[in-house]
């Protein structure tokens, strides 16, 4: 097998996925933050992944389907669009005139059930790995 | 060329000067000629396949080791074929009165 | 490679150089598990090139290689065909167009690990048995 660019497909899914884990995090950190620098509450995060071509693989020693093997990146980091939670808070001092407090749209249980996901992905690609050390050391022992 | 099949090619001085009788050409040489061809071939296919490997080229590491295996066989191939030829021209020569 | 070449070797290499290539697609699966849209791929099933390759026949799927073309290949060896992927049919799909199944590209990962394994150990005996014959055979006279 192809042992770097098989290395480094694989190793853009573990990346991919611990950017996904820390932007869970941040989440979760922000959770009840009314106020930010840019003004307004925290507005929960979210990561796009998207397919790219693993850049090491040589086209012509790969064949000339360019769809035989795809990386994964994060393509952007966003801001969830859906609007903020109102509670109802007068004495708070990010109130506005009516008393209503705009939360982060973060939901702890939405949270989870993404972190969840990221660990699950992340241990896949990780015994992705170790099966491609595996068959590289199955190969070289045909030496001796 | 690899400098050490190279050589292999020169037979020593006493079987290259067949003695009367033996037949010049042959069996003989013709398959001592095709397992250096062989050797030859197969180094240099390993050679390049362990080069595209070792530069991130995007070689399969399998196939450059079996390249290498193959051309190690060849060349024990080619060696115990010159050594038999070597062995049966003295042999023979040893028996000239 | 005729003096040295068997027929077994021919077709362990084929399911070597076939499983390794069925592994970069795998990987390229689980890499892209949460990418919306993508679909996954794999080989067509490869019970057939086996056979053909220890038969000395050509490569059923495939298409040409540049690279194997270019080597400098003695003319009665048949052209090495590259394997290819498709996308395949029948798997649940998800609101975002991922249809990556979890359970599927791990039982393959194991699997395919294991043909891998299976045929380099049988090349290593080919191996083995060959040098023997070199150089062992006729050692007596």
């Amino acid at each position: 097998m192809n042992l770097f660019g098989m290395l480094e497909l694989s190793g853009s899914a573990l990346h991919a996925e611990r950017q996904r884990a820390e932007v869970v995090a941040s989440n979760m950190a922000n959770a009840q933050t009314t106020r930010t620098p840019a003004g307004g509450p925290y507005r929960r995060q979210l990561v796009v992944f998207q397919a790219q071509r693993v850049p090491r693989f040589s086209l012509a020693l790969a064949g000339l389907q360019r769809e035989n093997s795809s990386a994964v990146r994060v393509a952007a980091v966003v801001s969830d669009q859906r609007p903020s939670v109102l509670r109802f808070e007068p004495g708070h001092p990010d109130a506005d005139a009516k008393g209503y407090v705009a939360y982060p749209q973060v939901d702890p249980i939405e949270e989870m059930t993404d972190l969840l996901g990221a660990v699950r992905a992340y241990e896949l690609n990780a015994s992705a790995v170790q099966a491609t050390k595996n068959m590289i050391t199955q190969s070289l022992s045909l030496l001796q | 060329m690899n400098p050490s099949i190279t050589a292999l090619r020169i037979l020593p001085a006493d079987v290259a000067t067949a003695p009367a009788g033996v037949p010049e050409e042959g069996k003989f040489f013709e398959t001592l000629q095709q397992t250096i061809n062989q050797a030859e071939g197969a180094q240099g296919d390993a050679a390049s396949q362990v080069a595209a490997l070792l530069d991130g080229k995007g070689a399969d590491v399998h196939s450059a080791i079996i390249a290498v295996e193959k051309a190690d066989l060849s060349f024990q191939l080619m060696m115990q074929v010159r050594n038999k030829i070597v062995q049966a021209y003295q042999q023979i020569s040893n028996m000239q009165f | 490679m005729s003096l040295i070449d068997t027929p077994l070797m021919r077709g362990l290499e084929r399911v070597m150089d076939l499983s390794a290539f069925r592994h970069q697609v795998i990987a390229s699966n689980l890499a892209n598990i949460d990418t919306p849209g993508y679909r996954t791929r794999d080989v067509r099933a490869f019970a057939g090139e086996i056979e053909q390759a220890m038969n000395g026949g050509q490569a059923m799927f495939g298409e040409p290689s540049l690279s194997q073309i270019s080597l400098s290949q003695p003319s009665h060896v048949q052209p090495w065909f590259a394997p290819v992927s498709h996308p395949i049919r029948g798997l649940l799909e998800r609101p975002d167009g991922n249809n990556v199944s979890v359970e599927r590209e791990s039982l393959l990962l194991a699997e395919n690990q294991l043909r891998f394994t299976v045929a380099a150990q049988f090349m290593k005996g080919e191996f083995h048995k060959l040098t023997s014959a070199i150089t062992l055979g006729g050692s007596s006279s």
